[in-house]
């Protein structure tokens, strides 16, 4: 059988090999293999689509391996494993130590910022910033209330998706 | 069927004009003859048991600035529940101004027809956002109709069309940009790159917005209409307490550009799921049915067995309201 997985990969020497040691080493061959370096993902990655083959034993050993190795693993057979979640933040951002809301954020078993994009405004006005969070799939919930608590400790104001 | 109108505000008027309109169309199609045998606002009544004339109505109060000026049948000084005990009617048209500190006296008005056996038809919010089971359960047991179509969305269909159009679904979630008001302002502020401030006093210019917005931009009129949903079409026991309410006065143009650049507008939705009771700017994205223009309103419920419905309409205006509250009559009269 067969398995499609999307990977994604740091952009520096090294990083593929590293994702086929594993799959040679459990048995599995490869069918195809996408890598595009010109293509980065938000938080500067790099996009590594395969397809591998092997009985059912042999997959699931490729997937515990890449797992240890914490490669992060997008999608599998099509079914995405993460799921992006946008939210814009107004308020006294920076002053409010925004490493620690990150920090926060981050803190969430299989939650990841992604991305941050701040836009300053004058003072004493208020900035905004766009944060992008990848998370588990199914955490969506959790996400948005733990960016809601996180707005009411620091008194932004909380704009997330519908 | 003999109606009176308490309260002769935009919504009031609009009554009287629907029904001037309409009158012939309404005995052709319906065998419905509205009679409208009161009406009452701040300062005085006009009664006549053969029926008031809806232009007459109009001009006087256009001219006056009170319907007691009414040849003949007006009243000085005959307001509320007295204006209730002489009025011959079977519905009552409740549309004074709406009050969210305790819904009165439209609470008082509506408890009285029921009590009297008369139906009653509203587009007041305050009242159904902060005493809904006490009205509908005072409806039920006097065994008269109770509707209010107008309060939510103005001549959006929703409340009606969720329990007759959509009658065995039930409910899981509904969400809505429910204030026209505050969609005109985001809207403009995506568009024109205005700040906040500027935006809403160009709508206050317009008549869009209030002289004291408050009730708009700070979320309460979308709390309330939430909570009508939430009671009605939800079967929840909410009020307006229960909801958690941010408004649109800090958003900023360097927010509306983040989220643009995103593909996303900023607008503020009114949510009502499982675990959420809630009014709050909300990204949503551009070209999806909730991205509207201007003062529309919109909803999407989401039901157990037709998945999404949503409905689009426009949320506020004399006439507009005025539409529902003649559908609602209507329906009492056909049933």
């Amino acid at each position: 059988m067969r398995l499609d997985l999307v990977l994604e990969l740091l952009d520096v020497p090294g990083q593929l090999l590293d994702v086929m040691e594993p799959i040679s080493a459990a048995g599995a061959n490869i069918v195809t293999i996408i890598h595009q370096r010109d293509v980065k993902t938000e938080k500067g990655m790099v996009s590594v689509q395969v397809t591998i083959e092997g009985d059912k034993e042999t997959l699931d050993a490729v997937l515990n391996l890449l797992r240890e190795r914490n490669v992060n693993i997008v999608e599998i057979d099509g079914v995405i494993q993460k799921e992006k979640i946008r939210t814009i933040i107004i308020g006294k951002i920076i002053e409010s130590d925004i490493k620690d809301t990150i920090e926060r954020l981050n803190n969430l078993e299989g939650v990841l910022v992604a991305d941050l994009d701040l836009k300053m405004a004058e003072h004493p006005k208020e900035s905004a910033a766009k944060i992008i969070v990848e998370a588990d799939f199914g955490m969506k919930r959790d996400v948005m209330n733990k960016i809601k608590e996180i707005g009411e400790v620091k008194n932004f104001l909380v704009i997330n998706e519908i | 069927m003999n109606i009176c109108i308490m309260g002769f505000g935009a919504v009031g008027k609009g009554v009287a004009k629907v029904i001037s309109i309409k009158k012939d169309e309404l005995k052709k199609k319906y065998g419905l003859d509205l009679k409208i045998t009161g009406v009452s606002d701040s300062s005085g009544a006009a009664i006549s048991p053969d029926g008031l004339d809806p232009n007459l109505l109009l001009e006087v109060k256009e001219k006056e600035g009170r319907v007691s000026q009414y040849p003949e049948y007006g009243t000085d000084n005959l307001t509320g529940l007295n204006f209730l005990e002489k009025v011959d009617y079977d519905c009552l048209v409740e549309v004074t101004p709406t009050n969210i500190d305790d819904g009165e006296p439209a609470r008082s008005h509506m408890l009285k027809a029921f009590k009297d056996g008369k139906d009653v038809v509203t587009s007041n919010k305050g009242p159904l956002a902060l005493n809904f089971r006490e009205l509908t359960e005072a409806a039920l047991s006097n065994k008269v109709k109770f509707k209010y179509e107008a309060s939510v969305g103005g001549a959006m269909p929703i409340i009606n069309f969720a329990h007759d159009t959509l009658a065995g679904c039930n409910f899981e979630s509904i969400f809505g940009i429910l204030n026209g008001t505050t969609n005109y302002i985001l809207s403009r502020m995506a568009k024109e790159g205005s700040a906040y401030e500027q935006t809403l006093k160009e709508a206050q210019e317009m008549g869009i917005a209030e002289t004291d917005p408050t009730q708009d931009v700070e979320g309460l009129d979308a709390a309330c209409k939430i909570v009508i949903l939430a009671n009605s079409i939800m079967n929840k026991d909410v009020s307006l307490k229960d909801v958690y309410i941010n408004g649109i006065s800090k958003i900023n143009q360097e927010s509306i550009l983040l989220a643009k650049k995103e593909g996303y507008l900023i607008k503020l939705v009114a949510e009502a799921s499982d675990d959420t009771l809630e009014v709050s700017p909300r990204l949503v994205k551009s070209g999806t049915p909730f991205s509207v223009d201007g003062t529309m309103n919109v909803a999407t419920l989401n039901t157990d067995l037709a998945e999404d419905v949503t409905v689009v309409g426009r949320g506020a205006g004399s006439i507009e309201t005025a539409s529902a509250i003649l559908s609602d009559l209507i329906n009492i009269w056909k049933s």
